[in-house]
């Protein structure tokens, strides 16, 4: 790694591009379900309304697949969007413990590794424990 | 119930979701802590799903803003770092409380908690920021093992300040709070977060605030991923929010410094007082 280029740089930079293309693919996803009335099987109605039945229990990570993303199905585009949006703070702790270890800083290391455990268990573990 | 055309309510929403984003940040609460009251009590929009919108505009204000803190190096991410191990450690508990609470249709206590919590922050508004630096304590035994010390350059006092911090295991402890109420009510709750680093280690104003603000999004995500499996997320909703809330945010940091008066904030914190008081009135059935 060049030398004029520090962790916080890349910390920084991580967070602003990660936000920046989240918001990207929300936008374009929400453009089409406007535009498209809807998205899939679902109207516009379903998806906007206050008590919307839709919500991220019935919506499986396999919805985003290539005939949603190549069908312009504007829910799959939002659900990457927010799927990024998530991944961003992961990332950051991910350079963390690089950085850590980089600075030979063993005792940081290991905690931030705990954080990101603890991050792998709310993403994967919880929600394969608790919901069938 | 709102009964208006679904595009009028499109529109309330974006409407709605910027103006919290602003409010949330001249105020230095974030999002969430209006927008879930605006959105369940003039929306109509469940407050599962509130909280679950209000989480994810958290992780995209934190992000945005973080990445322009810690290029100015006030930010301790080595403190941070420290210290998410209790806030992702509350929020994981708070979010499965939260899972519990809605499968078990007892939304009166979310209103209820989230109402008390809109109602303390009033003396925190009342309080905040009288001194810019702490007077310093004598390091303890965690100033040394956690290395809780670093340095920046103060803008405003013109000066190098050196610091560190003390009571390691009383930031942790409250730390743990604020994730659990973070992960139970979808906000930030930032305020809590820079009681444990103000109050409990000494650190200076600037320092919790900045570090308070970059761990936020790393809390938030904790917690989101389980009101994803739990279906608290509603994507749209959740997506358009994040955007307004983020746009909110911004257009406030660009206009912050020229409106930082004191009767300003007298306002804002009577429209957090008022939106508390009609939380509790709605969690105690009072209101409908």
């Amino acid at each position: 790694m060049p030398r004029n280029i520090s962790f916080e740089d890349i910390i920084g930079w991580t967070l602003r591009v990660g936000v920046l293309i989240s918001a990207v693919f929300i936008i374009f996803g929400i453009g089409l379900i406007y535009v498209h009335r809807g998205a899939g099987i679902y109207t516009f109605k379903d998806l906007v309304a206050a008590n919307s039945p839709v919500n991220t229990s019935i919506l499986p990570v396999s919805y985003i697949n290539s005939r949603t993303v190549m069908g312009l199905n504007g829910l799959a585009y939002v659900l990457i969007g927010l799927i990024i949006l998530m991944a961003t703070p992961v990332v950051r702790v991910a350079i963390g413990i690089a950085q850590f270890a980089h600075e030979r800083n063993w005792l940081y290391t290991f905690i931030t590794a705990v954080v990101f455990i603890n991050l792998m268990l709310a993403i994967f573990v919880i929600p394969a424990l608790v919901v069938k | 119930m709102l009964h208006v055309p679904i595009d009028v309510f499109f529109a309330l929403v974006v409407i709605v979701s910027i103006i919290s984003g602003f409010l949330g940040a001249l105020v230095g609460l974030g999002g969430g802590t209006f927008l879930v009251p605006l959105y369940t009590l003039f929306l109509g929009i469940p407050i599962a799903y509130a909280t679950g919108a209000s989480l994810i505009s958290t992780i995209a204000t934190s992000s945005g803003s973080a990445s322009a803190y810690v290029k100015d190096r006030i930010t301790n991410v080595r403190i941070g770092m420290g210290l998410e191990i209790a806030t992702t450690t509350g929020s994981i508990v708070g979010s499965l409380t939260a899972a519990f609470v809605y499968a078990h249709h007892l939304e009166y206590i979310i209103y209820i908690v989230f109402g008390v919590v809109l109602l303390s922050q009033i003396y925190f508004q009342m309080e905040r920021s009288r001194f810019e630096l702490p007077k310093p304590i004598k390091p303890d035994w965690t100033t040394r093992v956690f290395q809780l010390h670093g340095e920046y350059y103060d803008e405003a006092l013109k000066q190098e300040v050196k610091y560190y911090g003390v009571r390691w295991w009383l930031g942790e402890t409250i730390m743990f709070f604020a994730g659990f109420i973070s992960g139970l009510l979808g906000i930030g709750s930032g305020a809590l977060k820079v009681l444990g680093m103000d109050w409990a280690m000494n650190l200076p104003m600037k320092v919790s605030t900045t570090t308070s603000n970059f761990m936020i999004g790393v809390t938030a995500a904790t917690g989101s991923a389980i009101y994803w499996a739990f279906g608290l997320i509603q994507p749209i909703l959740a997506g358009f929010t994040a955007l307004g809330v983020l746009l909110g945010s911004m257009t406030a940091s660009k206009i912050l410094p020229k409106i930082t008066n004191r009767s300003i904030r007298y306002i804002f914190t009577a429209i957090l007082a008022f939106l508390g008081v009609e939380m509790v009135l709605r969690g105690v059935g009072i209101i409908h």
